[in-house]
């Protein structure tokens, strides 16, 4: 994913791609709670502020994950930059996130 | 029917499932989501580790809360029943489990404003507590439930014996006095809106739930307000989409947002809570 800095934009601080996610989790079921904690140390790590995420349990809304064809959760979506890419499972393998979130190991 | 069956065969999903790292699957065919067993369990068990007992009986050494258990009599409280009543002594202490109580000042026998709410994270009969026997509030039962009891000569002998239900209960008495001074505070210089929107939370915080029955009347009388002016507000939060008010019936829909819309005196409370 290129990073060009949009001109019209950049005035004061540093234009970013802001990476926008949503994990769709089950409560606080053993896995999904693991998947949070794994993702919020990934964005810590790699993201910092540029990124968004949301939440979605979908115990509470299970509409919104049939509304996003979500299959099974813990899951992970992510949504923008393009291409949309998602993970499933508990988050533990890092390298397949950072794979999904476009980001690769090599550039750190 | 089984909800795996509609996932391929080695595809991703299948192997997360195989590997143990999936909580639930969502089932097109019924528009449901279906919990994987070792989710469904370890969700059940949390629940129940949450139902156990009373929030402050649960912070107590198990040696101790052993000990007191002989004395705690289980029973059942109904809507409305009076658990105390202001100036009279106090019989009883009760530790709720998943009702909820109001406390009540009475100004004049028909006139009264709500100084705390009381869930399984408290205790009903802090004047005990406090050295008092005669009651400062009244109780009155506004959730039906469960809550343990014991009799207010066994509870100061105890009291007296356990230091750790002393440091426990002296601290959670100095939450309710925090509750009474906020709530004086909040009534008097906050939007009913927002006082409402707080008090809609401290409900379902008690309650652990997002769904509650709460009339209109009942609520207008614990704020303290005229019963059109909580039609009022109830109508800007649900404009706001923040909550759902039908019949009594409160939904919140959007937690964080009623957050947002509730005075700071929440947080002030919470915070307190959370500082234990």
């Amino acid at each position: 994913m290129s990073r060009r800095p949009h001109k019209r934009k950049a005035r004061g601080a540093e234009v970013t791609t802001v990476v926008v996610l949503r994990l769709y989790i089950a409560g606080k079921a053993p896995n999904s709670v693991q998947a949070i904690a794994n993702l919020e140390a990934i964005c810590q790590e790699y993201l910092k502020e540029g990124h968004k995420l949301e939440v979605v349990d979908v115990l509470e809304h299970p509409g919104r994950a049939m509304a996003d064809g979500v299959l099974v959760t813990p899951s992970l979506a992510k949504l923008f930059p393009l291409p949309a890419a998602n993970v499933v499972g508990n988050l533990s393998d890092r390298a397949k996130v950072l794979f999904a979130l476009g980001l690769n190991l090599k550039t750190q | 029917m089984n909800p795996m069956l509609g996932l391929v065969e080695g595809s991703p999903e299948r192997q997360a499932i195989d590997a143990g790292e999936i909580d639930a699957v969502v089932d097109y065919s019924t528009s449901k989501v279906v919990l994987l067993p070792a989710a469904r369990r370890a969700l059940r068990e949390l629940a129940g580790e949450a139902s156990i007992a009373n929030h402050l009986l649960a912070a107590l050494p198990a040696a101790e809360y052993q000990s007191l258990l002989p004395r705690l009599e289980p029973l059942t409280v109904k809507f409305g029943e009076v658990l105390e009543e202001q100036g009279v002594p106090v019989r009883y202490i009760y530790f709720p489990i998943d009702c909820m109580i109001s406390l009540l000042t009475t100004a004049e026998h028909d006139r009264a404003l709500e100084v705390g709410l009381v869930g399984y994270e408290g205790v009903v009969g802090t004047s005990l507590v406090l050295g008092a026997e005669i009651s400062s509030v009244r109780a009155v039962v506004q959730a039906g439930g469960t809550a343990l009891r014991m009799k207010g000569t066994s509870f100061v002998e105890a009291f007296r014996q356990c230091l750790p239900l002393q440091r426990v209960l002296l601290r959670y008495a100095h939450e309710e006095l925090v509750q009474a001074r906020t709530t004086a505070a909040c009534k008097l210089f906050h939007a009913v809106e927002a006082r409402l929107a707080r008090r809609l939370l401290m409900t379902s915080d008690r309650l652990r739930s997002l769904e509650f029955v709460l009339t209109q009347a009942l609520v207008a009388k614990m704020l303290g307000v005229r019963r059109a002016t909580v039609n009022e507000a109830a109508g800007l939060l649900q404009q706001r989409r923040l909550i759902d008010y039908c019949r009594g019936k409160v939904t919140i829909l959007d937690r964080k947002g009623l957050e947002a819309a509730s005075c700071r005196c929440y947080a002030t409370m919470n915070e307190l809570q959370m500082s234990q």
